[in-house]
């Protein structure tokens, strides 16, 4: 039955999201602007063998290409925590605790869209990549190992989106929050910085980051090649933070009221 | 059995607001029961109580005789609840909203086609069922919310302020779809009002609610004649020694209270109740006595007056957080398309 019911809440948002044109257009155009005009700026600034050994290919946008893949699903889970504030302004939230569904259902069927979202999205990432000379060293099925990746951290971030709605009522304030954690977890991970080049500090907060976790598996597959030894740490990490998040979520719902 | 039995209801939110404080009652089947009660009275909070959005700080709520805190699985499929906002989704269409709501009541494929289309056709939705709801104006928002309530086809239906903000053919005809819920499928209904008449024209039986508190618990008509009564004014045309004979007669009529009369030949009846059943009986008594009636007059007390004797007259503002302003400003834009 709970199955089902995260089915529901799950199909709800997704036919919102592709119903929605414009914002559809925006994650479109997002990703073109950062790969298109980033990576090409970079490029010039890259060619010197002394960067490519940081970086570990002469492409910066293959570089870069996880990276704003990682950066797109980073900020699609913070939708899903907008959507129950949103929810619970119409008054959908109420009706939804109401109905005889297991209340864990809401969290876990909108971080199930939020997935399917961020593997969408990940996936017009990927075709603009490839369309601007990206290759993949372990071709189709890395491209799909890529997605999983990303899907499965795009759980971690709407849930912890969706565990932070639960309590906070308020729009803006959520959206502080959120940003409060999301900014950081970007700019100390190695999603458009090589790690080997950052101060030893910060080569430290990345190595802990998660968004790292997420990065470093894709960068492995899309650059060299398998290599489960160098990335099953990071896989492991990112599977776990995923299923403790899932946990989180559901639980702060099961004692959720509408007060 | 009871639909619903509520034992001494107190809810205290966490800021320390004792929203409803002691509150008993009990609804029997197919009864329209109503809440009557100005802004903040505590009404949409005994109702959240009672569909299980809010637990109660004390007291036992029974629906069809099972306790809602030991087992609320079982009540909320029996019953349904459309809350005063408008819960609908607005990027959603008609349809899809009902669709998704009978499958959080785990209902059949099959039955929510079969269900789905016999309520909207019931509220005249039908039409316009696969259109977006943000294309809907207000009163079938109201509608389609009140329809998604009973895809599951609840024994009991909550609805907290169903007629809030609408128009007066709108209200008519909502009152008229909640009066053939009761009759054609035996629903029990207990509904929230702020509104007078509508509590009037609806319900088998009213409580008075204020400031946490059943003031007063009655038929409608029971309430008004507790103040009072109506008051019937009679006039003859002519009137001569018959007249006294006449007098006494209906003064023995059942339901007068008292007759008095002014010198000038203007008589007043106080009568418990219904006084417009007793004016044809008066007008035949009149003629049998050969007396001709000149004009008759009927004041009856509203349930305004019984309203405003329990509650008194001013007008309280509810203090309420930012987030509750913008929720408001939203939901009345919406009620006012
Ligand atoms: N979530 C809440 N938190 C704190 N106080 C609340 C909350 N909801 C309602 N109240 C307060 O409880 C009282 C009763 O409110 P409510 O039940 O909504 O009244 P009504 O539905 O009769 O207008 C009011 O004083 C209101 O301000
Ligand atoms: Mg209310």
């Amino acid at each position: 039955m709970i199955v089902a019911d995260v089915g529901y809440v799950a199909w709800r948002e997704l036919l919102k999201f592709f119903r929605a044109k414009t914002r559809l257009l925006v994650t479109v155009i997002q990703p073109l602007l950062w790969l298109g005009l980033m990576g090409n700026m970079m490029e010039g600034l890259v060619k010197n063998p002394f960067v490519e050994r940081l970086l570990g290919t002469g492409s910066y946008l293959a570089f870069m290409t996880p990276g704003v893949l990682l950066m797109t699903v980073l900020f699609g889970g913070v939708f899903a925590g907008m959507s129950i504030v949103w929810d619970r302004r119409i008054g959908y939230l109420e009706k939804l605790l109401a109905a005889p569904i297991s209340r864990a259902a809401i969290p876990l069927g909108k971080m199930m869209a939020s997935a399917v979202q961020g593997g969408f999205q990940g996936l017009l990432i990927l075709l603009i990549a490839t369309g601007l000379g990206v290759r993949f060293a372990t071709g189709f099925p890395g491209a799909i190992f890529a997605l999983v990746v990303a899907m499965t951290f795009s759980l971690i971030l709407s849930g912890f989106s969706l565990a932070l709605a639960a309590r906070i009522k308020s729009q803006e304030t959520l959206m502080a929050v959120v940003n409060f954690f999301t900014m950081p977890l970007m700019f100390t991970s190695n999603a458009l910085f090589p790690r080997e080049a950052m101060p030893g500090w910060l080569a430290t907060l990345a190595q802990m980051n998660p968004v790292t976790h997420a990065v470093t598996p894709i960068r492995q597959i899309l650059l060299f090649g398998w290599d489960w030894g160098a990335i099953w740490v990071s896989l492991l990490v990112i599977g776990g933070l995923a299923i403790l998040m899932m946990f989180v979520a559901a639980q702060s719902f099961l004692r959720t009221t509408v007060e | 059995m009871e639909a619903v039995c509520v034992e001494n209801l107190v809810k205290i939110y966490h800021g320390g607001i004792r929203a409803v404080d002691g509150v008993s009652f009990a609804i029997d089947e197919r009864e329209i029961f109503g809440f009557l009660g100005p802004n903040g009275a505590g009404k949409s909070t005994t109702i959240k109580c009672i569909v299980g959005l809010l637990r109660p700080t004390n007291g036992t709520i029974r629906i069809l005789g099972v306790d809602v805190g030991k087992d609320p699985g079982v009540a909320k499929r029996s019953i349904g609840y459309a809350a005063q906002e408008t819960a609908v989704d607005d990027h959603l269409t008609g349809w899809e909203n009902l669709y998704l709501q009978g499958r959080f009541y785990h209902l059949s494929q099959e039955e929510i086609r079969k269900r789905g289309e016999e309520v909207l056709r019931l509220f005249g939705l039908w039409e316009r069922r696969n259109d977006l709801a943000q294309t809907y104006s207000g009163g079938m928002l109201k509608r389609l919310d009140i329809a998604c309530a009973l895809i599951h086809r609840p024994r009991i239906l909550f609805l907290d302020e169903p007629t809030l903000g609408l128009d007066v053919q709108t209200r008519t005809a909502i009152w008229e779809y909640i009066r053939k819920l009761r009759e054609e499928h035996g629903m029990t209904i207990f509904l929230t009002t702020h509104y007078m008449e509508e509590a009037d024209e609806l319900c088998d039986r009213v409580a008075i609610i204020d400031q946490g508190k059943i003031l007063a618990l009655d038929k409608p008509g029971a309430l008004k004649a507790a103040l009072g009564g109506d008051l019937i004014t009679l006039k003859f045309v002519s009137t001569d020694e018959r007249l006294p004979a006449l007098l006494s007669a209906i003064q023995a009529l059942p339901g007068v209270r008292n007759l008095r009369s002014s010198p000038d030949g203007i008589h007043w009846i106080w009568v418990e109740q219904r006084g417009d059943r007793l004016i044809p009986e008066l007008v035949q008594l009149a003629l049998a006595h050969g007396i001709q009636v000149d004009s008759v007059r009927l004041k009856r007390p509203t349930l305004d007056d019984v309203y405003l004797h329990y509650t008194g007259r001013e007008i309280r503002e509810a203090e309420v957080s930012r987030e509750e302003h913008v929720r408001a400003r939203i939901l009345q834009r919406r009620v006012r398309r």
